[in-house]
């Protein structure tokens, strides 16, 4: 099983549904380039200008590791990488879980998505005022305590520290996607996992996500927001070893 | 609780005034604290929130309650709750200064910074977060000037960067390729653009009144056509927009219906801008720098905001053009050192060729050697035809890549001279001018092929480009140097062909005079056939050997020639002559006296009459040259010798292993005044042998001829035979060396 995280923080988002499934499953996780401890210097503006390029990272682990029958489990952007990279590699893959998946968060026409223009360019002012990376710097000065860096490193919000160029780029292309056309070229078991009460991916998504899908499967999670491996990592994990073959 | 006593003198009633405030109710003040604070359960359910955040919001504590916390937030602020504040919050419990912004009831926002907390059970599982909200409206804008200014000096720090990056890297760079390279790389990632390209301006030598060409030196990211299409859109007023400074081209409105073509470029390539600034030295327009920015190809969905693109920054402008001067400067400096580069290496090239040519022999290994060079250092495939009685005939066709060397051979045997008046080769020797073909296509080729296998093989040669010289010497056409360069390595310089034509004056001349040495050597062989005398007869009671060895330097035949035959009744005649020089002319000269010396035997005179005949009827002869020779009679039955001598060395006399001069006395050489010319009478004994011989033999450059005469007494005496083959080599291997100045032909008889 290979797990991706989506955009916010890192790969430690899955520390809670991980165990469930180690015992009988070989784990793969990663951070995007870009996140977490990826190697930043690989960052490629061109290349990831496009969540294929994001998908074609997932192909190349899967490949180097060897790995077939991959269960992609993607968590809200990573769930349409997962399924860019079942384009480029069906043969990587058997089976894809998708947690509060939106394949285009902008409206369009009859299609709600759940966002204005408006709404996206406010996204990112706010990530321009959570210059997390940018407060790491300088919360030990605001503090006026530049001499006790414990104090400062339990400010720094570390896990979701990231390069604050990269984090706005990935934030426009994570919003400014439509990859609605690709879901219908998914042809291995899917799983579609709604949350309630999601801001950033409301049930219509989830549900138009899961009719574009065919044989998908979909499944409403009592946990809300937007994050349930986080919120209710034991009803998560239960839904996904539920979709799991015996 | 404890609290700070009272020790500032105020009067009793402000000290109850204190009491009673630090006293007051917990709940006071946590409804009116100076701060927001909202208990919420895990997913953002608020339970509990104060006056004060209620009343920022201008919203009744009752209409809050029982909201989701995200829902008081703007929707950026909300996003980031889902994708940040909440999985920090699960995974650190507690987050700190994260700023978002509240909605406030009018839609108004209000920026405040939040500290959270997470409150958890045995389980470790959430309960509630606790809240609390600072208002930062003027911090923000203190940060976001901070942000501001912080980004400004990093693009200040990355410009200078780029400037000093620029600045080390062209001072390593030594081609106009290097240079290219340089300022494309640097500032297309200074510039975060898609592509950038150095583009060239490059008048035509041959046509200063055509409008100068775009040559990309360099170009990376750019869409194929989109110089093509700037450079139309320039049209006429290239050298204008040249002038103009860095400039900005953004893909609008306006743009598109003015420049279609350029729009659409731009379009496919998803380029919002280009940027183009001029590249120049000391004033003079060298080209541009073109950058093109743009997210690049990508399906993202457009954001409509206003001012959304992005202009060019003043800095940037000015980095631009600082870049644009110099790579102005680099570019002259790097085109005078390959300037140099080239001129020392074509030196060199016309050097070696010049030394090759000198040291060929023949008109085949003159141009073989040639176009052997030629394909190592010029072309990729070089012909030389030589213009002859057949037209032209082609018999050095030699390729620089051995695996298409058998392409060049088949030209060579398959194609052989036709006079199509379409071919360079034709055209140049006909035209007495450098023709040529810079670039070849097929509807050339298929004018110049003679027919279908022809044309098969040219199309397997790739070729790109064609040069024909003609060469000449003498006011005559000798034939073509035709040099071609195939697909790989491009087409050819002005300097290249400059370099073609020094070498067919070069080949000219060399030709001219290879020919005029073959022409004398083929007619040597026919004359030597005709005039060297055929072996000697085999006589009753004789043994005789001869040599005749040509001058080393020069053609196969000379003006030295002997003779033995059969005279009427039993004596034998001997001759052994040397007609000055060791020419053509001395040959002839040599068959025309031996001519008439036969015809003077037959009446079978006495040596002597026959060098007073031949002295007294020269002026008759017309012979051009004089001439030496020393005749003899020999009676094989009687032993009897006579000799008579025209300005001729004597003949040598070996007898019992012992040598010696036959004291015969010689007249004047024949071609001077006549001169009662002494026979020499005496008998040859059997066993002893006589050595006639041209002075060829005893003459060297390093020593005089009386010396010469001495060893070849000497070498005669030593020999310890008398085999008449055998002494001949003797003498030979004894007194000449790899190298003779002069002909030399020897006779040695033997009496049994």
């Amino acid at each position: 099983m290979m797990f991706a995280h989506g955009f916010g923080c890192d790969q430690e988002m899955w520390r809670y549904v991980v165990p469930e499934f180690e015992g009988d499953h070989r784990i793969v996780l990663f951070d995007h380039v870009g996140s977490g401890n990826s190697d930043l210097s690989a960052y490629d503006r061109v290349k990831y200008n496009s969540l294929r390029g994001y998908a074609a990272d997932v192909v190349e682990i899967c490949r180097e590791l060897g790995l077939t029958d991959v269960v992609f489990v993607g968590h809200s952007v990573s769930a349409i990488i997962g399924v860019l990279a079942l384009q480029a590699a069906p043969e990587v893959f058997g089976g894809l879980v998708m947690i509060g998946p939106s394949p285009r968060y902008v409206d369009d026409g009859d299609y709600v998505g759940g966002f204005s223009r408006t709404d996206i360019a406010g996204l990112l002012d706010a990530l321009d005022a959570n210059h997390l990376g940018w407060s790491a710097q300088m919360a030990p000065v605001i503090m006026g305590t530049p001499n006790q860096p414990e104090l400062a490193a339990e400010l720094t919000n570390s896990f979701c520290r990231t390069d604050p160029d990269i984090t706005r780029h990935f934030a426009r292309v994570t919003f400014l996607s439509d990859n609605r056309a690709d879901l219908a070229t998914v042809g291995v078991p899917t799983l579609v996992l709604q949350c309630s009460e999601d801001v950033i991916a409301p049930e219509v998504v989830g549900r138009y996500v899961h009719e574009q899908i065919p044989g998908s499967v979909f499944t409403k999670l009592t946990a809300t927001g937007h994050c349930p491996h986080l919120s209710a990592p034991e009803e998560t994990a239960a839904a996904i070893r539920a979709f799991l073959p015996e | 609780m404890s609290r700070l006593q009272d020790s500032s003198g105020s009067g009793p009633d402000q000290a109850g005034r204190l009491d009673h405030l630090l006293e007051d109710d917990p709940a006071d003040l946590y409804e009116n604290a100076p701060m927001g604070y909202l208990s919420a359960l895990p997913d953002g359910r608020i339970v509990k929130v104060n006056r004060t955040l209620c009343d920022w919001i201008g919203r009744p504590v009752g209409e809050v309650l029982g909201e989701r916390f995200q829902e008081l937030l703007s929707m950026g602020g909300r996003v980031y709750y889902e994708t940040h504040l909440v999985p920090l919050l699960r995974m650190q419990g507690a987050v700190r200064e994260i700023a978002l912004d509240l909605v406030r009831a009018d839609g108004t926002a209000l920026a405040c910074l939040a500290n959270a907390v997470e409150i958890r059970d045995d389980d470790g599982a959430p309960l509630l977060m606790r809240a609390t909200l600072f208002e930062a409206t003027e911090r923000r804008r203190y940060e976001r000037g901070m942000l501001a200014a912080q980004r400004k000096a990093e693009e200040s720090e990355r410009r200078s960067l780029t400037l000093q990056m620029v600045v080390q890297d062209l001072a390593a760079a030594l081609s106009v390729g290097d240079v290219a390279s340089v300022i494309v790389e640097r500032s297309r990632e200074a510039m975060h653009a898609r592509g950038a390209a150095l583009v060239l301006v490059q008048a035509d030598p041959h046509d200063p009144d055509a409008a100068p060409a775009l040559r990309p030196v360099r170009a990376d990211g750019m869409p194929e056509n989109l110089l093509q299409e700037l450079r139309d859109a320039a049209g006429s007023q290239l050298a204008v927009e040249l002038a103009r400074g860095v400039r900005s081209i953004v893909l609008d409105d306006r743009l598109r219906t003015v420049q279609p073509g350029l729009s659409a470029a731009m379009a496919a390539g998803c380029l919002s801008e280009l940027v183009v600034a001029p590249v120049s030295a000391d004033g003079r327009r060298l080209g541009v720098l073109v950058l093109a920015l743009g997210t690049g190809p990508d399906d993202l969905i457009e954001l409509d905001r206003p001012g959304g693109t992005e202009t060019l920054a003043t800095a940037d402008v000015n980095l631009l053009w600082t870049i644009g001067r110099q790579a102005g400067q680099a570019l002259e400096r790097a085109r005078l050192h390959e300037q140099a580069a080239r001129q020392a290496e074509r030196a060199s090239f016309l050097l070696e060729a010049a030394r090759l040519l000198a040291e060929a022999a023949d008109v085949a290994d003159t141009v073989d050697r040639l176009a052997g060079l030629v394909v190592g250092r010029l072309a990729d495939l070089c012909v030389v035809d030589l213009d002859s009685d057949e037209g032209l005939v082609r018999p050095a066709v030699r390729h620089r890549d051995p695996e298409r060397a058998h392409l060049a051979d088949e030209l060579r045997a398959h194609h052989l001279p036709r006079r199509s008046t379409a071919h360079p080769s034709v055209r140049a020797l006909q035209s007495g001018g450098t023709q040529w073909v810079r670039a070849v296509d097929d509807a050339f080729l298929r004018s110049v092929a003679v027919d279908e296998a022809h044309l098969e093989v040219m199309r397997a040669l790739e070729l790109a480009a064609v040069v024909a010289v003609p060469f000449a010497a003498e006011g005559r056409q000798l034939g073509v140097l035709t040099i071609a360069a195939d697909a790989r390595r491009g087409p050819f310089t002005v300097a290249d062909v400059e370099v073609a034509e020094q070498l067919a004056l070069q080949l000219g001349l060399v030709v001219a005079r290879a020919q005029r040495f073959d022409l004398a050597v083929r007619t040597s062989h026919a004359l030597q056939d005709n005039l060297l005398p055929p072996a000697p007869p085999s006589l009753e009671g004789l043994a005789i050997a001869v040599r005749y060895l040509p001058a080393t330097h020069g053609i196969d035949v000379g003006g030295d020639f002997y003779d033995v035959v059969q005279l009427p009744g039993a004596e034998v005649g001997l001759a052994v002559g040397d007609v000055v020089g060791h020419d053509i002319t001395a040959a002839a000269t040599m068959g025309q006296l031996r001519s008439v010396y036969r015809a003077l035997l037959a009446d079978g005179p006495a040596p002597g009459v026959i060098v007073d005949r031949l002295q007294t009827g020269w002026p008759l002869l017309s012979l051009r040259r004089m001439a030496t020779a020393l005749f003899a009679s020999f009676d094989p039955a009687s032993g009897r010798l006579r000799f008579a001598s025209a300005g001729h060395p004597p003949p040598v006399l070996l007898e019992g292993g012992r040598a010696r001069y036959l004291p015969v006395r010689p007249s004047r050489m024949l071609g001077a005044p006549p001169s009662q010319p002494d026979e020499w009478d005496g008998v040859l004994p059997r066993g002893a042998s006589l050595v006639l011989f041209t002075d060829g033999l005893v003459e060297s450059r390093s020593a005089d001829i009386d010396e010469g005469l001495s060893r070849l007494l000497a070498a005669t005496s030593s020999a310890g035979t008398s085999d008449p083959d055998a002494l001949c080599d003797h003498l030979l291997s004894e007194l000449t060396g790899a190298h003779r100045a002069d002909d030399i032909a020897l006779l040695v008889l033997t009496r049994r």
